[in-house]
């Protein structure tokens, strides 16, 4: 982990995946990954749940959290397999036109946390926290809504003008970290692979730049 | 029936989905992709709400709802049937992780039932007493994905024919002897390996031939052979019973594993439990399965398959 200059946490069942890396030791060196060497981290559905500071509708006896994310997400906020659902998205920060994309039992960023607080106040019983580290100044940052219509469609009685919605969160980044709720590398439309690469490029640059001693120092250009 | 190709790690076709949320079936990215997500993981059979969350706490990646484990269904007979919709209930309202349940093959009216209790994924199973005396059900129109099992390529790509989006290979239910799913499992990657040869020397007489003799869909198995595997997940079933026989069946290049009667017929299941997905996770290591694999307390203690008549075999039904 520790030769990485970034990191993916991918789909999967996030329950199990917290679960596993508890039981490898692994939970402490990702959040020192994630929140003290803060090296760039993509987590889509199941990683954006573990990046979260705080997350609802976990397992009866909670769940652990990497942390990151100074968000609240609600897992499975759309239900189960037969409410999940493709959607095509306007993501501002890709070009040419909307990104078609593939929700699996997905979450939604809830609410975002001000970032001075990682401990909300009223946290619900099913809420839980992941364990502070140092704070970030960056600031969260949506990337990407789904229109309320997603979600109300299914009762065909209402629409997101309606609703007064901007619609659910469903990008965010915070510095480095990155999360999504919805499923790139189903559809073939590497936009946001490419992107996120030319960000980890960027970001790691930086690092090295001000490290002139460092041997793993990043060759540009060529 | 037409079906949609999948994508899979961004080879093969674009799924032409029609969006779900207009109230259309969903479109087979949607139900093949909550397989992919459960790749790596076990999914273990529980018949109440208590052993769903001994599963969800060992890290099991999902639970399949069952009023008895195959195991069971095998000593006491009778006609093994789709499970109350209570239980099944019971059993979603505790676990945060996807629930499946099985319905009889060819039984499409349980499907339709299990559909609308909103189970995640449904499992036509030759564990229940199959419901047609030929046919399966078509999987195609309904949202809710399926699974389905097989013995070999065949049967997997008649399966995804009429529409599953996820395959395990069929094993020998309820017996905690890993040898037919071995059996099972080889038999898969040989004709996978002969496709991919046939794809690969562009021998298209040869390829027809081949889905001729494995009474399949040519166009399935040119992909199947192009991929150099299953166009869907592919898990092993039937028979797992330790972390030795989960991690062997990750070995032989499954991408996850089902099991049934094998923790909760055993000695201490949630250790057991803990120990398989353990195992799964850490298959090349050696060194961690023997650890998670001592003081486990007893294995299940099984049938020999090797004592079983055909007609005994629950493998053997469906077409």
């Amino acid at each position: 982990l520790a030769r990485c200059d970034a990191l993916i946490l991918p789909g999967g069942e996030s329950t199990s995946i917290s679960l596993i890396a508890e039981r490898c030791g692994l939970l402490e060196p990702l959040r020192d990954f994630v929140k003290v060497a803060r090296k760039p981290v993509w987590g889509t559905c199941a990683g954006l749940i573990l990046l979260a500071e705080s997350a609802n509708k976990s397992k009866s006896s909670g769940q652990e959290l990497i942390g990151g994310l100074d968000v609240r997400v609600q897992r499975n906020y759309f239900g189960r397999q037969v409410e999940s659902f493709e959607a095509d998205l306007d993501l501002p920060f890709l070009e040419s036109g909307p990104f078609h994309s593939v929700f699996i039992r997905a979450p939604v960023v809830e609410k975002v946390l001000t970032p001075t607080s990682s401990v909300p106040s009223a946290s619900g019983d099913d809420t839980v926290l992941a364990p502070p580290r140092q704070a970030t100044k960056a600031q969260v940052e949506i990337l990407g809504r789904l229109p309320g219509r997603a979600k109300t469609i299914k009762d065909k009685t209402v629409n997101a003008e309606d609703l007064g919605e901007d619609g659910d969160i469903v990008a965010v980044r915070q510095g480095n970290v990155f999360g999504i709720a919805f499923h790139p590398e189903l559809t073939g439309d590497a936009r946001i692979h490419g992107w996120w690469l030319r960000e980890v490029l960027k970001a790691t640059a930086q690092r090295y730049i001000g490290d002139t001693d460092s041997p793993n120092r990043l060759v540009t250009g060529g | 029936m037409a079906t949609e190709l999948p994508m899979i790690n961004g080879h093969g076709q674009q799924a032409n989905g029609t969006n779900g949320s207009n109230g259309e079936t969903s479109s087979f990215n949607v139900k093949a992709g909550l397989a992919r997500m459960l790749k790596g993981g076990v999914i273990m059979d529980v018949i109440n709400a208590e052993q769903a969350r001994i599963a969800e706490e060992a890290g099991a990646v999902a639970v399949m709802a069952l009023e008895r484990v195959p195991a069971d269904i095998r000593a006491q007979g009778g006609v093994a049937r789709m499970s109350d919709p209570l239980l099944i209930k019971e059993i979603m309202a505790v676990v945060t992780i996807p629930v499946m349940a099985k319905a009889r093959i060819g039984h499409f009216v349980e499907c339709e039932i299990l559909q609308a209790l909103g189970v995640d994924y449904i499992d036509e199973s030759e564990v229940l007493t199959p419901a047609h005396p030929s046919q399966h059900t078509d999987k195609s129109g309904f949202s809710t994905p399926f699974v389905c099992g097989c013995r070999n390529l065949g049967e997997a790509l008649r399966r995804i024919s009429e529409g599953t989006a996820m395959i395990r290979t069929k094993g020998e239910a309820g017996t905690g002897d890993v040898v037919e799913a071995v059996r099972h499992v080889s038999q898969v990657k040989d004709e996978v390996r002969r496709a991919k040869t046939l794809v690969e020397e562009n021998d298209d007489q040869g390829l027809r031939a081949f889905a001729r003799e494995l009474q399949c869909d040519v166009e399935l198995l040119r992909q199947t052979g192009k991929l150099g595997r299953l166009p869907v997940v592919q898990f092993a079933a039937g028979g797992i019973a330790t972390p030795a026989d989960a991690a062997m069946m990750m070995r032989m290049g499954c991408d996850g594993v089902f099991v049934g009667s094998g923790i909760f017929k055993s000695g201490n299941p949630a250790q057991r439990a803990k120990a398989i997905v353990q195992a799964v996770t850490h298959y090349k290591d050696a060194k961690v399965l023997a650890e998670v694999s001592a003081g486990l307390g007893e294995a299940m203690v099984g049938i020999n398959c090797g004592d079983m008549s055909d007609k005994e075999k629950m493998a053997q039904r469906g077409f």
